[in-house]
């Protein structure tokens, strides 16, 4: 691959990217910013949580449809660590640690969950694997559903997001008023932006790094690593636990652009969401998820508008149906024509069970 | 505990009988099915489609609808319906993707997205309301130790009827030996004189069929929904699991001990006031069965990891 190539196909995932937020302000001659503004949020968070993804499957080729319970357990570790209400009567914890140091436990948490699910991949063949994830992911849903005296149940939790706000910059709010924006969303948006920033930073690090090579070799042919010397396993753990953790800081911000959790956030479709935006991106890539990320939200944004049109006495359920319908469209289009994505390389993915 | 055990023994039927459809698909073509649930759920939104009597306009597609047609032949119909379902998806998806040698894990992914589209196409078409068939409310009666309904009675027999029948049909006739021979070795059952693409076709009729009569019985216990399929899509792979995948009397088995071991844990004092955690039961228990023994109680030996 000469590297005209690779700048090609970057310079046409860019134009498609453009093109794709020009479309919101085509479609929607007034309040597209603040639009935008919701979009870029869901599309920084899912793009970051689908930068973890990429980890586990592009990087490693590990199979993981359970990606929801890893940024679901990050969310709630995080905020039943701070002051919140929880439960039918809204029972108040007034005292917590501060966001920054629930954070930091929240996305450690969430490390050491992908760890737990992480011990099957050692054992277990591509599509078992896939079972089992999503099995667990629901496992853990269910059980945060029926815990209701800790996590609030299917009541959830609320009144939480003051924790993170506190630490608002001024300038966002001079910034929101001029143009309308919810401060508060803009706030997550920024956060999540900047979470990409530093992830993509240290990725780029790692994937240079002996230890990177070494994890694509664990795709490519484990017995090579073994025959080397290194610890595939433990390798393959490390991979799920880096990947959780990333996936557990977008859950914490996914909480934080909704205001209130729920069970029902972390059904089994936020995980193929996340599947639809990494294969979209390329698997494999480091950016391709930011790209695929936020394309995928302008389609998503954009077809409740033209379901209305198509449909016109369907009622809410049906037209939020809709964009699913279109996800799952999207990844059986991707998976047969275009697996590698918009910035992945064919040669570079796993496909096949070994 | 007995009724919870009647009420476990209904369930493992039916999860027995989509079992072994989804067993039978994978040790056929290497597929994992996560579509499986979706033809379970067309078999119910189908039968109700033909049945419903003329004063029950609930279908979206109530130009058609309603049809108004006696309740067997609606099934019988509704199991054609799921029978070329599955004959279309082998032909116009999954034939091409095999004969451009699309890996097993892409066509995995795939058929998440299938099952994806085609669940919210019923949502779209069938409403998201909760529907039962046109049927008149029974009473329960005692059979031997169990409480429950003729009509749910009906189902468990006809249940195990179905099982047996498939059983004998793998082991007996030339078609069941064929399946065997392509499930061991697709290129040696070629050479043997085995059309091997049309053995593969029916085993997507087949199985399909079998997952309709699964969704109806469903239907029949419960009700009709347009995301019943992916709620019981995870413990009929744990009933396959459990039983070894890819074997059918494991698969049989497998998920009619997932049935009741679901039903039953509700009874346990574990698990009191925690009914809504039920399904988390078996599933922990199919993670374990991997963990330690993938290969499932009557599985052969092979490398899966």
């Amino acid at each position: 691959m000469t590297s005209t190539k690779i700048s090609f196909r970057f310079m046409f995932a860019l134009l498609v990217t453009a093109f794709s937020i020009y479309l919101v302000f085509f479609l929607n001659p007034d309040g597209a910013l603040r639009i935008l503004l919701n979009l870029l949020t869901f599309a920084g968070i899912y793009g970051l949580s689908a930068i973890g993804l990429n980890v586990h499957f592009g990087w490693t080729g590990l199979l993981n449809f359970g990606h929801a319970s890893f940024m679901g357990v990050g969310a709630y570790v995080t905020l039943l660590l701070m002051p919140h209400a929880a439960g039918r009567e809204g029972e108040v914890t007034t005292t917590g640690l501060p966001f920054f140091a629930a954070l930091i436990i929240g996305i450690i948490a969430a490390a050491l969950f992908g760890l737990l699910l992480g011990l099957p991949a050692i054992r277990l063949r591509g599509d078992y694997l896939a079972i089992v994830t999503i099995a667990a992911a629901e496992i853990f849903r269910l059980l945060v559903r029926d815990l209701e005296s800790i996590t609030g149940g299917v009541y959830g939790i609320i009144n939480y997001t003051e924790n993170f706000q506190k630490y608002r910059p001024l300038f966002i709010d001079n910034f929101s008023g001029n143009l309308g924006f919810s401060p508060s969303q803009a706030w997550v948006c920024l956060a999540a932006w900047v979470s990409i920033f530093f992830t993509v930073l240290l990725l780029k690090r790692l994937t240079n790094s002996p230890w990177g090579r070494a994890l694509r070799a664990v795709r490519e042919d484990e017995d090579a690593v073994r025959a080397m010397g290194k610890n595939a396993v433990w390798l393959k753990l490390q991979s799920f636990m880096l990947g959780a953790g990333i996936a557990g800081l977008s859950g914490v911000l996914l909480a934080f652009n909704y205001g209130s959790l729920e069970t029902t956030v972390f059904i089994p479709l936020l995980t193929f969401y996340v599947w639809a935006i990494m294969i979209l991106g390329g698997v494999g890539t480091i950016t391709g998820p930011i790209f695929g990320s936020i394309i995928f939200w302008v389609i998503i944004s954009e077809t409740d508008r033209l379901a209305y049109l198509l449909f016109e006495n369907a009622n809410g359920q049906q037209l939020a149906g809709v964009r699913f319908l279109l996800v799952g469209v999207l990844i059986m289009f991707l998976m047969i024509f275009r697996p590698s994505g918009l910035l992945g390389k064919k040669e570079e993915l796993l496909l096949d069970v070994k | 505990m007995l009724d919870q055990l009647g009420n476990g023994l209904l369930l493992g039927i039916i999860i027995s009988v989509a079992s072994v459809a989804l067993s039978l698909l994978y040790g056929v073509t290497r597929i994992v099915n996560f579509a499986h649930g979706e033809i379970i759920a067309l078999g119910a939104i189908a039968t109700l489609f033909f049945s419903s009597p003329l004063d029950y306009r609930v279908l979206f597609l109530e130009k058609f609808s309603p049809l108004g047609l006696n309740f067997a032949i609606s099934c019988f119909l509704a199991i054609v319906v799921c029978g070329l379902f599955g004959g279309l998806l082998e032909v116009f998806l999954f034939r091409p993707l095999r004969k451009n040698d699309v890996g097993n894990i892409a066509v995995l992914v795939v058929t998440i997205g299938l099952s994806i589209l085609v669940r919210h196409l019923y949502l779209l078409f069938a409403t998201g309301k909760v529907q039962n068939f046109p049927l008149e409310l029974q009473r329960r009666q005692t059979y031997l130790f169990f409480d429950m309904t003729p009509r749910n009675f009906n189902v468990l027999i006809a249940g195990i009827i179905v099982m047996i029948i498939v059983g004998l049909l793998l082991t007996y006739t030339r078609l069941g030996k064929a399946m065997r021979a392509v499930r061991d070795s697709e290129e040696l059952s070629s050479v043997s004189g085995i059309n091997s693409d049309n053995i593969i076709l029916i085993t997507w009729v087949s199985s399909s069929m079998l997952a309709g009569l699964a969704g109806i019985f469903q239907a029949t216990i419960n009700d009709v929904r347009w995301n019943m399929g992916f709620l019981i899509l995870l413990l009929i792979f744990a009933g396959t699991v459990l039983g070894g995948i890819g074997t059918s009397f494991g698969a049989m088995v497998g998920g009619l001990m997932i049935g009741i071991m679901v039903q039953v844990s509700v009874g346990l004092p574990f698990m009191e006031g925690h009914t809504e955690a039920k399904n988390a039961v078996a599933l922990a228990v199919m993670i374990l069965i991997l963990l330690f023994r993938p290969q499932g109680i009557f599985g052969k030996k092979e490398r899966i990891s």
